[in-house]
């Protein structure tokens, strides 16, 4: 097992430095520049602007800026008056030594803003699957033990429209309910807080968190929900017609210890894989939660640095990503191969 | 197998023990912040709330102007000078304002060259208790001139150098009369920076002062929680006695517009930004929000003309079929219906315009408004030799000067896509104006960084790729030369060297601007009437109408001025709480 993951490491730093390349040549190929949108740039004198392309390492060829990127350029003098010399060290020390760049936008480390991002949407989504799956978990069951029963053909109803349903459109709708519609009894505020993660001025209160978190964990879960509930009932209902549960059953066990003791375990193994392949979603954020309940997170870091071309943010963002899938793919595999013993890797 | 399942229900559990930490630690992560909190006293602090959809990239415009720095800038930092909402100067740091009158601006009609000389107020200080001097002036100079970690600022190149007379006084020289220099190291975007606060070895475009800045404005940041909001606190140290009213401003991010507006409706938000058209239109009637509108305009919606054929950027050599014939753009400007446009898509609030010179103080222009008029537009383009024989509502060329014998009116009209609604359908509206009269226009939209990007990254305009494109611009400020330069100059015309994109050459025009460098207001304002003229006759540009300025706030604010010259904070010292 060791050797296992010890080759599928080593071929996930080869993918991952494939990846980089196609990334990198996808951000900066598409049509259009990140100077387009920067500044007063329509009002520069053309050589101001090509002092700010060498200032950004923008003049230079692609490849080179790929190997500033992963390397950096402090072991090299870089051309600062634009005479094509080389006049004193650059800065930047490349994402393999940990540094993503500075943002094209607010001129500081991309790594300062990922630190307090990262951490708000590890939260909400941490928050959000927890939920789906407290709920999901015993829906799944209970659809699959009674099998169109009234309660199961609701819930598979209901699982088909929480799928189908926009996230932006159920949050503006639970917003315009809880929001605008809705007020506290007590005090006439609203019901609840439309969007942030605490409300400013106020000492810390673990009431004031939940209350943020209701709806936006709302408005992400019901997706999930519907997705986790669905596949934890299929996996039931496969797990019912095995012969060991029959076994089970002939050897007198109660029918709830035939469920969940031998069942629900045996059924959860599919679903735990998935749940380390989504584990992803931890750390991308949803991009339309975050921007109508103003959680400020990655996926509306990702969406803003798109828009405005920010390309040492896109490739933070989409390298993070990607190893966060790599790694949660390896964990999926070895996960299945530990849970289940018949599943052996050589 | 029961048991060794069993076991790994340890695995569950951490996952959930690791949840719960995070949930914890993000908890912990912003207690500080909670607790450092003023606490309650018997006077309830007055409170407000400024709404907008991102960070501000940090506190210095001049390196960004995304709009959102300037508003946070206006609120803690001060310049030399500021602009008024009718585009008047007036001194901040400034003691008065340089004149030739007052010995202030001395120019070397020789040399053309010229020196101005600032006193400063000796009343301003930091919110650390430092004053305010000619020495934090220079600094922020080099820091802005510094070839390694500087930022370009207009007029910036002109400036030979920053000279200090004493600690109130200093003397810029300028390697040429510059109309503009008033404003150099005042206005929306810049201000001066402490010199015994900011590292310079940091840079003017990274330096952490322009996260964490030390006030001599009516406000003090007290925090900034990235993504959600930051916190101002009244400056006990600011020099107008008695202000600001407010004791605290919060900026607060809400990405999304329609959130925004609800939350204005609902009063928790005092203040929104730049209100749109369709905002001002949707929050008319809410009894407690206002809204304030810039009484001058900047931002002109127009049609740029491509004098040169689509992928050409010589016009002398490559003609453009339709439109480098005067009468065709003449017949497009007089098919165009902008009061409907304005009334429609607007809501009204768009103010129809027709020459760069609409602004004070170089409003005096007498150019009559061109008349809309299909019979016109129709007659000027048989005139142009464009006729529709073939009867399927588009005009062929038959003795055209520029297309070949037969060829349709068919053109791409190009808008781009950020702007949102009111722009498309502003462009599906001219689409079938143009139609009434025998010109088929084909719509599409590309984004904002494609269309003017530069040529080396295939940018539509710098490589001459359109016919006719549709969007806004403006000039910052009060002078209105250099804006003109870029876009009617000879030399912008060329790629990468301005937005002269349509390629209109006029040795006239040039020879103008060349005199409009002056300081000699009179003759300025002749020499801008006599480009207005020129620039009416040719057309090289459609101006359309001008868009709103305006920004939407709660009822219980008084002193909330619209600014289209600097951002709605630039009076905020002025505003108060009506109990």
């Amino acid at each position: 097992m060791a050797q296992y993951i010890v080759r599928r490491l080593a071929q996930a730093v080869v993918l991952l430095f494939l990846l980089s390349i196609l990334f990198f040549a996808l951000v900066n190929l598409a049509p259009g520049g990140p100077l387009a949108g920067y500044g007063q740039i329509r009002r520069m004198p053309p050589e101001q602007v090509a002092a700010l392309k060498r200032q950004l390492g923008l003049d230079k060829p692609l490849p080179f800026q790929y190997l500033v990127w992963l390397v950096g350029n402090d072991w090299m003098k870089v051309d600062v008056d634009g005479d094509g010399l080389g006049d004193s060290l650059g800065t930047r020390q490349g994402i393999l030594r940990g540094d993503f760049g500075n943002s094209f936008r607010s001129r500081k480390p991309v790594v300062d803003e990922l630190n307090i991002r990262l951490p708000n949407t590890l939260y909400l989504m941490a928050v959000t699957m927890l939920v789906a799956l407290g709920i999901a978990i015993p829906i799944g069951v209970i659809s699959a033990i009674k099998q169109y029963s009234p309660f199961d053909i609701a819930v598979t109803t209901f699982a088909f429209a929480g799928q189908a349903l926009p996230e932006f459109w159920l949050g503006l709708i639970l917003i315009l309910i809880f929001y605008v519609w809705l007020k506290n009894p007590l005090t006439g505020d609203p019901l609840l807080p439309v969007g942030g993660i605490y409300t400013i001025g106020t000492p810390f209160s673990i009431a004031d968190r939940i209350a943020h978190l209701i709806l936006p964990v709302a408005a992400g879960s019901l997706g999930w929900l519907a997705w986790y509930s669905r596949f934890l009932r299929s996996s039931m209902l496969d797990v019912m017609n095995q012969d060991y549960l029959r076994t089970a059953r002939a050897k007198g066990l109660s029918q709830r210890a035939v469920m969940f003791k031998h069942g629900l375990r045996n059924a959860l193994i599919p679903l735990v894989t998935l749940l380390a392949l989504d584990l992803p979603y931890l750390f991308s954020g949803a991009v339309f939660i975050e921007m109508l309940f103003s959680w400020p997170g990655m996926g509306l870091f990702y969406y803003q640095a798109a828009l405005q071309r920010d390309y040492p943010v896109l490739m933070a963002i989409l390298i993070i990503g990607g190893i966060s899938i790599v790694l949660s793919n390896l964990l999926a595999d070895v996960l299945y191969a530990y849970l289940d013993p018949r599943i052996r890797y050589s | 197998m029961t048991k060794r399942l069993f076991s790994k229900q340890s695995f569950l559990g951490i996952i959930l023990v690791l949840s719960v930490a995070v949930l914890a630690g993000c908890g912990t992560a912003q207690t500080p912040a909670a607790t450092e909190a003023p606490q309650p006293t018997v006077e309830q602090p007055s409170v407000i709330t400024i709404a907008i959809p991102e960070d501000p990239p940090s506190f210095n415009a001049a390196i960004s102007d995304s709009g959102y720095d300037a508003l946070v800038m206006n609120l803690v930092l001060l310049g030399m000078t500021a602009i008024d909402p009718e585009g008047n100067v007036f001194p901040v740091l400034a003691a008065e304002l340089p004149t030739e009158e007052n010995g202030g601006v001395v120019v070397d009609n020789d040399a053309w060259t010229m020196d101005v000389t600032w006193k400063m107020r000796q009343d301003i200080t930091w919110a650390d208790g430092t004053p305010v001097t000619a020495d934090d002036v220079l600094f922020t100079y080099q820091a802005i001139i510094d070839p390694n970690t500087g930022f370009w600022i207009p007029g910036i190149d002109l400036v030979t150098g920053v000279d200090k007379i004493d600690d109130y006084q200093f003397v810029i020289h300028f390697s040429s009369v510059y109309p503009a220099h008033l404003t150099i190291f005042g206005n929306r975007q810049v201000v001066i920076w402490p010199k015994h606060y900011c590292k310079a070895e940091q840079g003017f475009q990274s330096w952490d002062c322009g996260r964490e800045p030390l006030s001599s404005g009516p406000f003090i940041l007290e925090e900034w929680v990235t993504g959600d909001h930051l916190t101002f606190v009244r400056n006990p140290k600011y020099y107008e006695a008695g202000k600001p009213a407010i004791d605290q401003v919060i900026v607060k991010i809400v990405p999304d517009a329609t959130v925004r507006e609800t939350m204005i409706r609902m009063g928790d938000v005092d203040m929104l930004m730049w209100a749109t058209e369709q905002v001002a239109a949707n929050l008319k009637n809410v009894p407690d929000v206002q809204l304030s509108i810039s009484p001058t305009n900047r931002f002109v919606m127009r049609l740029f003309i491509n004098l040169a054929a689509k992928g050409s950027t010589d016009p002398e050599a490559d003609p453009h079929p339709f439109f480098a014939d005067v009468r065709v753009r003449q017949a497009i400007r007089a098919a165009v219906d902008v009061d409907a446009i304005a009334s429609t898509v607007w809501h009204g609030y768009a103010i129809p315009v027709w020459t760069e010179f609409f602004r004070p103080p170089y409003d005096t222009c007498d150019i009559p408004r061109p008349k809309f008029d299909p019979q016109a537009a129709m007659a000027l383009l048989e005139e142009a030799g464009w006729v529709d024989q073939d009867g399927n509502g588009i005009r062929e060329c038959h003795g055209c000067a520029n297309a070949q014998e037969g060829d349709e009116f068919r053109f791409e009209l190009l808008t781009y896509a950020e702007y949102g609604e009111p722009l498309i359908l502003t462009q599906q509206l001219i689409g079938e104006m143009l139609k009434n009269v025998g010109i088929q226009a084909d719509l599409s939209q590309s984004q904002g960084s494609v269309m003017w990007a530069d040529s080396a990254s295939n940018g539509i305009e710098q490589n001459g790729n359109f016919d006719i494109d549709l969007y806004d611009d403006g000039y910052a400020g009060t002078d209105p030369t250099d804006f003109i330069w870029q876009y009617y100059n000879s030399g912008s015309a060329e790629p990468d060297m301005g937005w002269n994109i349509g390629r209109w050459k006029n040795e006239q025009m040039d020879e103008l601007l060349n005199q409009a460098y002056i300081l000699d207001e009179q003759e300025r304002q002749n020499i801008f009437c006599q480009m207005a003229e020129l620039l009416d006759e040719e057309l090289p540009q459609i101006l359309l109408f001008s868009t709103l300025n305006a920004d939407a706030y709660s009822s219980r604010l008084s002193g909330v001025q619209a600014n289209v010259n600097s951002v709605v904070s630039w009076n905020a010292a002025d505003w108060t709480l009506i109990k």
